[in-house]
């Protein structure tokens, strides 16, 4: 989808950013970005998804977490930020409130660590479960005593 | 002769008195007989349907194919049913809920397994959280084959479990029945309820995570590894 021509000079003017779909954006920019979106009219939030990508020679192990937002009927923005194992990215709660059980359950399956979420608990897996299923290194074959 | 829970033959020791007694043994017949017959034509069912097989049991309940018909009607408390059926995929999350509900049902009971997902976990059996087949925490007396099942399937499940009660109950049936082993888990391959390889520290531990299940959501136990 394109990036509205408004975005792009939010983006460059404010940010000195590049539009793009998703446009990359830095850990320490992120919420300010998503204040900057809502208050151009982009206030439903669509999904907040995370990968994982194991370590390469250029690039540390690390996670990748996406927000798509929307400006109702038609346009729609993507922005992500990447994320080292081991360290974390601010959460968008503040700004949108959608995001708090999305964030939790990116947590819970994917392990990203989203600072300042009011509430960064389990959602889907047991409270009692041992690491994070969605990350590349899961071993699928992982006992959970006494059920599987 | 009658059978107790555990399907151990069992005979009361005023029974052979009383048996001696002239038309007594026929009375005992007759009500034992009509006590089965009630029990097996009124199978109150709890619906235990977790995804799509769910969907399967509803359209096996509504009107093209009435499963009132048969006196199985579905009621929404376990205190008040019979027969459990499992429809859907057990996550190891739904597995100590499904236990609790199982527990809380009155005897005598009985279980349905219908699906692939409940009697073996199907093709989601090696996922992390998927539990291989709800018999390894549970007694199953019937498996209902498919994914899912049509209708019809699940009625011949249902009479399938009422023949199996009238011959329980008639001392034709004692052994416990084991589905066969399924191969090619990676999964790890929990013995199955009456399986002699079981151990009972697995059933001491699946009772004592039932036990410190919270109503309200989460563990009464301390988390070991504490938040995050
Ligand atoms: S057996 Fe098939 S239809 Fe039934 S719950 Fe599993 S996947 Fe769904």
């Amino acid at each position: 989808m394109t990036v509205p021509d408004d975005v792009t000079r939010l983006l460059a003017e404010r940010f000195g950013l590049e539009s793009g779909d998703p446009i990359t954006v830095s850990r320490d920019r992120v919420v300010e970005l998503g204040g900057a979106l809502k208050e151009a009219g982009f206030t439903y939030l669509v999904y907040v998804a995370c990968a994982h990508y194991p370590a390469t020679d250029a690039e540390p192990d690390r996670t990748v977490a996406e927000y798509r937002v929307r400006r109702l009927p038609v346009d729609e923005v993507a922005f992500r930020v990447w994320v080292p194992t081991g360290e974390s990215t601010p959460t968008l709660v503040p700004v949108f409130a959608g995001c708090d059980w999305q964030e939790r359950e990116q947590f819970d399956l994917v392990g990203t660590i989203f600072a300042g979420h009011p509430d960064l608990r389990r959602i889907m897996l047991p409270e009692d479960w041992e690491g994070h299923p969605l990350r590349r290194d899961y071993d699928i074959a992982t006992r959970h005593h006494p059920w599987r | 002769m009658a059978v107790d829970e555990s399907g151990q033959a069992f005979t009361h020791p005023l029974y052979n008195v009383m048996a001696q007694l002239p038309g007594v043994s026929l009375g005992l017949t007759t009500a034992d007989q009509l006590l089965t017959w009630g029990a097996s034509n009124s199978l109150f069912v709890f619906p235990m349907a977790t995804s799509c097989c769910g969907i399967e049991f509803m359209a096996a309940a509504c009107g093209r194919f009435d499963l009132d018909q048969m006196g199985t009607i579905a009621r929404g408390t376990p205190r008040q049913c019979d027969v459990m059926v499992i429809a859907g995929t057990i996550t190891v999350k739904m597995a100590p809920r499904v236990k609790k509900l199982w527990d809380q049902m009155p005897e005598p009971k009985w279980a349905i397994a219908m699906g692939s997902c409940a009697i073996s976990g199907d093709f989601y059996r090696d996922i992390y959280s998927v539990v291989p087949g709800v018999d390894t925490f549970m007694p199953v007396d019937v498996y209902v084959p498919g994914c899912p099942p049509n209708p019809d399937q699940l009625f011949a499940g249902m009479r399938r479990l009422q023949e199996k009660i009238r011959m329980r109950r008639n001392g034709e049936w004692t052994e416990p029945e084991l589905r066969p082993e399924t191969f090619g888990f990676k999964s790890p391959n929990l013995p199955r309820i009456g399986d002699p390889r079981r151990e009972a520290s697995l059933d001491e531990a699946q009772l004592d995570a039932v036990i410190n299940l919270d109503p309200g959501g989460g563990l009464r136990r301390p988390d070991p590894k504490g938040s995050l």
